[in-house]
């Protein structure tokens, strides 16, 4: 396999607390509306009556868990598949970029992405995302969100060592099943976390938080 | 140009649009960015970061959250292109990085805010005495000098106390986040005769009082962190360190989950916290807490789950047998229990009604506490922070003692949160500290008490508790303890001293009604804060980026932790005309005709040096102390301040560096800290600082105090007797929810409100239980109307089965935008919400309030990210 | 919906309409010729050319307000070997060029007849080319909404019922203001109208027909097509259900126009206005029902993940 850069997301360990989204704000200088990164929050579950206690409510099949993401610089990238200039491309250590100098707007890799990776920036009329830090990349440095985790939540590294270290693990609601677009990512998992396309709760988040 | 006039520039530039934005964001990264347009920008901020390597200068992080993580910003030709927090050491689990939370990572543009204070200001109708009182908060403003501004705050203060006296003036300040921890709030008008002060528990709520009555410490009982992580069962009570203490603390209990701790938390609300670490949650209704305690010794009593052994040798007050000299066996905490007396035994099922947790996870929860050894049992201050708090604190240490984890590795009772959570807590004693900045006190000859309040008995005090500050403001009559009911006539309100009070104590309505009865108001601020938006003259103020430098170390009580110490350093000059509030102090009092040099008699740079020359830290054997810094002659003259070269453990050179020293920590090392741990060994050798020398499940005196304040009886111990506004209050109808106030990740109390990334992501919304929801026919993301018997807000509603049915919860500290016509604050502030109830020691109740909730049919509010700042003077003031 | 996704239903819709009216005028002048000679059928459809040409003019320029950066547009054909958008947009070029080209032959009558036929052609298979890519472009597997078989059907049904019914339309026109004042061929022209119109009338019944079967097969597709489609038919049935009724009403009312006319054609006594009548109400109510059916499809697209 080419070499590919991944990212590494410990779900059992992610407090929703969005210090990677705001440290890629700060970074990037983003405007509000702009969310390279972003933390999902899914939950689910119910209060019934307790069998024991008519009056007393309980929670059933409670459970709530984030899960943060970026570009997942996919191995089957479509937005770079179905970019109409070529600005989308894929580099060799597989980070996926766009050349903005040939954007044209069209806002055809938003449609295509499961992620929401590619966000259009109104003011600058071309389409954004994650560059997995390229600059920092380049000194040898961590990506801003990696560096920010309060938990240590997140890491990044070589798609195959990641793997070795925590599994195959690509996909887990409410994110996408992992082979529309083969994500270069490695999820450990939440211990309430529930497998793509069959979970029993849903994004929580008001809709301005992502 | 400049590093100053760049900055003016681009700050005046920042208008509200995406555009000017933009630019400004683009600025940030390079100079060329203005010139060559935003698309330019953004490339030229890429080029900039990567041509110049920039220096990384650690910066200030300050504000009242109890988190002290290194920051560092990006410096690149007097530009500041970024944040980044601690990735510049190794890290193993006993030598952590100091990560900055959220708020941290947007310090940038908090403090380069387009909403930045940029002008002294005064209000247009503004006359001297007052001048149409009723438009504060509504009139316009008009840009002044500082010489016009401190004159007129120097004649104002002059006349009203030459006219009323200095207790006519009240300065509400004294316990926000404060910008400069050695300089004594309210020094100036200290030295000028006085003034009214206020005075409370604030975020320690019931805490104190039992706390030193009970164990003999107020605020304590929690070991160290490499304690902490051999518990093997850690409960963590009305605790959410994700949101109210985010950084480093949350990490640390990770690392004892790691060791094997089993999490049990305990909250109405399955929290940020929860999600992450429990293993099994509590859910328990706010301001029920002793029932829910009090159900479960039920229980331990009843199967002989608790640690007689223990409860005999080491408290009093447990049963008829172990009473405390003097006090009536009757009054023993077992036959209250068991109902011997008052004919009601508290069941689980007795709790379960009150606090509406199923009786058989209390008993679940109940046997496993008792049966795990050793177990951290753990609070947070929130549950205390309700009416009538004192009798959760007192069921929690006595359940707590009940299981008989205490004084020894892993077994714990206690209060940790905020600052040092999961690692001993406030009142710990620090392993490194700074020395003193050498600014002798002045005394406040009116009422020298601020927090935690004065002792009960004292009389020599004029000064509100919290809660009670605008009702006492608008009746002229205030509640003095021993000596009952007080008459006052407030005058003039004094917001200099860095804390938000309109917006954070209780009951904004009266307070606003307050802020517009007194003749003058003068408040000072970085931003146009809501004390500054109802004032006649606002004053604009530095942070500490644009100031020398200065020491967040662990001697003061906001510190996350006792082994470290920062020394950050100055990162702008100041924007605009903002002036640091020493100067501030010292130009008003010189207009008074004190000597500036007694109100500031030593330079701020040199305080600064002398905290960091008498810095000291503790050798490996855990007992004796050094001095931290070697500091060379050569550094003395570069600095340009007084002082003598010394030997310490590491050089000034290499702290200015790092901006950071960690005592080297490791499981096993003599600095650790266990709590009560030599009364364990020894009871008799080694007694308690309480009455009996022992934890006392029964304290008179405490009742005695508590009484003596004059809002609250409270029995000597732990009993449940329902509060006002609390569950039981719901079941009349009107409002059928109970409402309470949390930490939320989006501010430090109010800190940080306005910052545009930060509302973005955390929308101030109201979190509530499906159920509720349903009845009410709302989903995620409608507006709500909120309504309690003291004020109304507006705001988008979150459904989630994550928080009990008949709670609701929003975070504190929302900058307040009320409506004068309708009353309705559409920012969501809770202190729009809550009422003042003073209760207690002179507690504020935040956490012990109901309401209503509606779906809202009038016009929907935009998202909070979206609002226009408070931008007062643009570019062309 | 916003300014740009409205521009894609003006683009989408007016490229189509022009391809499918190319076509169809192509059919007729080859059945016409046949009947009357190619100065007839020229007569006929000349100016319709014309038409053709310039609605697909504003077609392409609506193109350019759902861009971000227009001015870069030309370098959307970069990737035409995997980006079916880029093989639209030199499609569409190419399509245009040839067309514009044919039409300025035909028109001062350049070169030889069945040269003109061969590009005629030649343009034609671009047309169908164009249609086909645009409904590839839909075709996302992260689009359950767009990603069915109904995505290419309802593009090509547009393509050929716009095209019949804007045909329809251009000759009545061609003949109340061009025609009819020529003594020479007017009951001749006449004569070939009626007939063509009747025909085209009969293909459009048919094409409503298809896209009437097409419709209940999709929601049903729809409804079983995990948590995004049944988004999408959320919206149809519920934000949208007014839009989506009022779409099916007037392609009904489209068709029932047409089909009154085919059945009382012979025996109506003011036939002139009445061929102009209905071939303007059926071209009118279908363009805007197909102008519905086109907003529905973007405005509720829903894609999957996050």
């Amino acid at each position: 396999m080419a070499k590919q850069l991944a990212f590494y997301i410990d779900t059992s360990a992610c407090t929703a607390c969005k210090a990677c989204q705001i440290a890629c704000k700060d970074k990037n200088s983003l405007p509000v509306g702009l969310l390279w990164r972003r933390v999902y929050q899914y939950q689910g579950g119910d209060w019934m009556p307790h069998p024991n206690q008519p009056n007393i409510k309980s929670p059933v099949s409670m459970f709530a868990y984030s899960v943060s993401i970026s570009c997942m610089h996919c191995q089957n990238p479509l937005c770079v598949t179905n970019c109409p200039t070529g600005a989308m491309h894929k580099r060799d250590d597989g980070v996926v970029l766009i050349n903005a100098d040939l954007c044209i707007g069209c806002r055809y890799c938003e449609w295509s992405c499961p992620y929401s990776a590619p966000q259009y920036n109104a003011e600058l009329e071309v389409m954004t995302k994650c560059d997995f830090c390229q600059d920092l990349l380049a000194k040898g440095e961590p990506p801003a969100c990696v560096a920010a985790c309060p938990t240590r939540a997140l890491n990044y590294g070589e798609l195959e060592e990641l793997q070795k270290q925590h599994g195959g693990l690509a996909a887990i609601e409410p994110l996408p099943v992992s082979n529309i677009t083969n994500p270069s990512v490695v999820i450990t998992p939440h211990k309430n976390a529930q497998p793509s396309g069959r979970g029993t709760g849903h994004v929580a988040n008001l809709p301005e938080e992502i | 140009m400049s590093e100053q006039s760049f900055l003016t520039k681009m700050l005046t530039e920042t208008a509200l649009t995406r555009r000017s934005f933009l630019k400004w964001s683009a600025a940030l990264g390079g100079t060329a960015a203005l010139a060559g347009g935003v698309r330019a920008g953004l490339k030229a901020v890429e080029k900039a970061s990567a041509a110049s390597e920039g220096e990384w200068i650690t910066a200030a992080c300050w504000h009242n959250c109890g988190g002290r993580c290194l920051l560092k910003a990006h410096v690149v030709d007097g530009v500041v292109t970024r944040i980044k927090s601690d990735d510049f050491s190794e890290e193993n689990d006993n030598m952590t990085q100091l990560k900055a939370c959220t708020r941290g990572h947007a310090k940038r543009q908090q403090i380069f805010g387009a909403d930045r204070l940029k002008y002294p200001m005064k209000r247009k109708n503004w006359e001297p005495g007052g001048g149409k009182k009723e438009l504060r908060g509504k009139d316009e403003w008009v840009r002044i000098s500082w010489d016009e501004a401190l004159d007129i705050v120097a004649s104002e203060t002059k006349r009203i106390k030459e006219t009323y006296g200095n207790k006519a003036i009240l300065s509400p300040v004294g316990n926000g986040a404060l910008n400069l921890s050695a300089w004594p709030v309210g020094r100036m008008l200290s030295l000028y005769g006085g003034f009214t002060a206020i005075w409370g528990t604030t975020s320690w709520g019931a805490l104190p009082l039992p706390g030193n009555r009970m164990q003999g410490v107020d605020v304590g009982g929690v070991h160290d962190r490499m304690s902490v992580r051999q518990s093997k069962l850690i409960v963590l009570w009305g605790a959410n360190p994700v949101w109210s203490s985010a950084g480093n603390p949350t990490y640390h209990y990770m690392i004892a989950k790691k060791a094997g701790a089993k999490f049990i938390v305990v909250d109405p609300f399955y929290t940020p916290t929860a999600a992450t670490l429990a293993d099994q949650w509590i859910p328990c209704r706010p301001s029920t807490d002793a029932a829910l305690l009090i159900g479960m010794a039920y229980h331990m009593i009843t199967n002989g789950l608790q640690d007689q052994e223990f409860l005999d040798k080491y408290t009093v007050g447990f049963d008829a047998d172990h009473m405390p000299e003097g006090a009536d066996p009757k009054e023993n905490f077992k036959d209250y229990v068991l109902g011997t007396f008052d004919g009601i035994p508290k069941t689980p099922e007795w709790a379960s009604e009150i606090c509406g947790t199923p009786a058989d996870l209390i008993r679940s929860f109940a046997e496993e506490v008792s049966i795990t050894k050793p177990t951290a049992f753990i609070t947070g201050y929130a549950p205390a922070r309700t009416n009538r708090g004192e009798q959760f604190i007192q069921a929690f240490y006595t359940v707590g003692w009940m299981t008989g984890n205490v004084g020894e590795p892993g077994a714990m009772v206690g209060v940790s949160c905020k600052e040092r959570a999961g690692d001993t807590g406030p009142l710990a004693p620090a392993l490194v500290y700074a020395g003193d900045p050498g600014v002798p006190a002045v005394e406040n000859p009116i009422c020298n008490y601020g927090f935690p309040g004065p002792p009960a008995s004292a009389t020599d005090w004029h000064g509100f508790v919290w809660n009670e500050a605008w009702e006492a403001v608008v009746t002229g009559e205030f509640t003095a303890s021993v000596r009952g009911k007080q008459p006052c006539d407030i005058r003039m309100i004094w917001n200099i001293g860095d804390m938000s009070s309109l917006n954070q104590l209780p009951n904004v309505n009266q307070g606003i009604e307050a802020f517009r009865k007194v003749e003058f108001v003068v408040s000072a601020d970085s931003y146009l804060t809501t004390p500054c938006k109802y004032a006649d003259v606002v004053l604009p103020v530095t942070t500490m980026w644009e100031r020398w430098g200065g020491i967040m170390n662990s001697n003061t009580y906001h510190s996350s932790r006792r082994d470290i110490f920062i020394y950050h350093r100055q990162i702008t000059e100041p924007l605009f005309e903002a002036k640091d509030d020493i100067w501030i102090e010292a130009e008003i009092g010189k207009r008074l005709g004190l000597d500036p040099k007694v109100i500031d008699p030593v330079p701020y740079k040199q305080m600064v040096f002398n905290m960091l020359a008498g810095a000291q830290v503790v050798k490996e054997d855990g007992l004796e102390f050094e001095n931290l810094l070697t500091i060379t002659a050569d550094d003395i003259a570069r600095l340009g301040v007084d002082g003598t070269p010394q030997q310490g453990r590491i050089t000034y050179k290499e702290l200015e560096e790092k901006g950071l020293y960690q005592v080297p920590r490791k499981p096993g090392d003599k600095l650790g800290l266990i709590y009560f741990e030599d009364f364990r060994k020894d009871p008799v050798a080694n007694p308690l600082n309480t009455k009996t020398g022992k934890l006392q499940i029964h304290s008179q005196s405490l009742a005695d105090d508590v009484t003596d304040y004059g809002w609250t009886k409270l029995p000597p111990i732990p009993q449940y007797i329902p509060p006002p506004e609390g569950v039981e209050a719901t079941r009349d109808g009107e409002f059928p929810l109970q409402l309470y106030s949390i930490h939320y990740m989006r501010r430090s109390h109010s800190t940080y409100d306005s910052v545009p990334w930060l509302r973005e992501a955390f929308p101030q919304e109201l979190f509530m239980n499906n159920l509720d929801a349903e009845a009410r026919g709302l989903k995620t993301g409608d507006m709500v109307l909120i309504t309690s018997p003291h004020g109304k807000a507006l705001r988008p509603v979150f459904v989630t089965p994550r928080i009990m049915p008949g709670v609701v919860t929003m975070g504190e500290g929302a900058w307040v935008e009320r409506d004068d016509e309708t009353g309705i604050d559409k920012a969501g502030a809770t202190n729009s919400l809550n009422g003042t109830n003073p209760c207690g020691q002179g507690v504020q109740p935040w956490n012990t309030n109901i309401a209503q909730v509606t779906r809202w049919e009038g016009q929907p509010l935009l998202p909070d990210a979206q609002w226009p700042q408070r931008v007062v003077f643009g570019k062309d003031a | 919906m916003n300014t740009r996704e409205w521009a894609l239903v003006v683009f989408t819709i007016l490229t189509q309409m022009s391809v499918g009216a190319f076509l169809v005028l192509g059919v007729v002048h080859f059945f016409v010729s046949r009947k009357a000679g190619i100065e007839e059928a020229d007569h006929m459809s000349d100016r319709a050319l014309v038409a053709v040409i310039i609605t697909l003019g504003l077609g392409m320029l609506a193109s350019l307000l759902h861009l971000g950066n227009p001015m870069n547009a030309p370098k959307a054909i970069l990737n035409i070997a995997s980006s079916w958008l880029s093989r639209e947009i030199l499609l569409g070029v190419i399509f245009a060029v040839i067309a514009v080209v044919f039409v300025a032959m035909q028109w001062f009558k350049i070169g030889t007849s069945s040269l003109r036929n061969v590009i005629a052609w030649i343009a034609a298979i671009v047309g169908i080319a164009l249609v086909y890519s645009q409904a590839e472009i839909y075709m996302l597997v992260t689009q359950p909404s767009w990603n069915t078989f109904a995505t290419p059907i309802s593009f090509f049904t547009t393509t050929l019922l716009l095209g019949v019914l804007a045909i329809g339309a251009a000759l009545v026109t061609n003949y109340v203001i061009y025609q009819s004042r020529n003594p020479e061929s007017v009951e001749i022209q006449y004569d070939l109208l009626r007939g063509t119109i009747r025909w085209i009338a009969i293909a459009s019944v048919i094409l409503l027909g298809i896209e009437l079967i097409v419709l209940p097969v999709y929601l049903a597709l729809l409804s079983t097509g995990g948590a995004a489609a049944l988004a999408s038919l959320g919206m149809i049935a519920g934000k949208y259900n007014l839009v989506f009724i009022l779409r099916i009403l007037l392609g009904f009312t489209g068709a029932g126009a047409l089909t009154i006319f085919i059945f009382r054609n012979a025996s109506i006594v003011n036939k002139k206005r009445f061929v102009t009548l209905h071939a303007f109400i059926a071209f009118g109510l279908v363009l805007i029902a197909e102008v519905l059916g086109r907003f529905i499809f973007y405005a509720t697209q829903f894609k999957i993940g996050v």
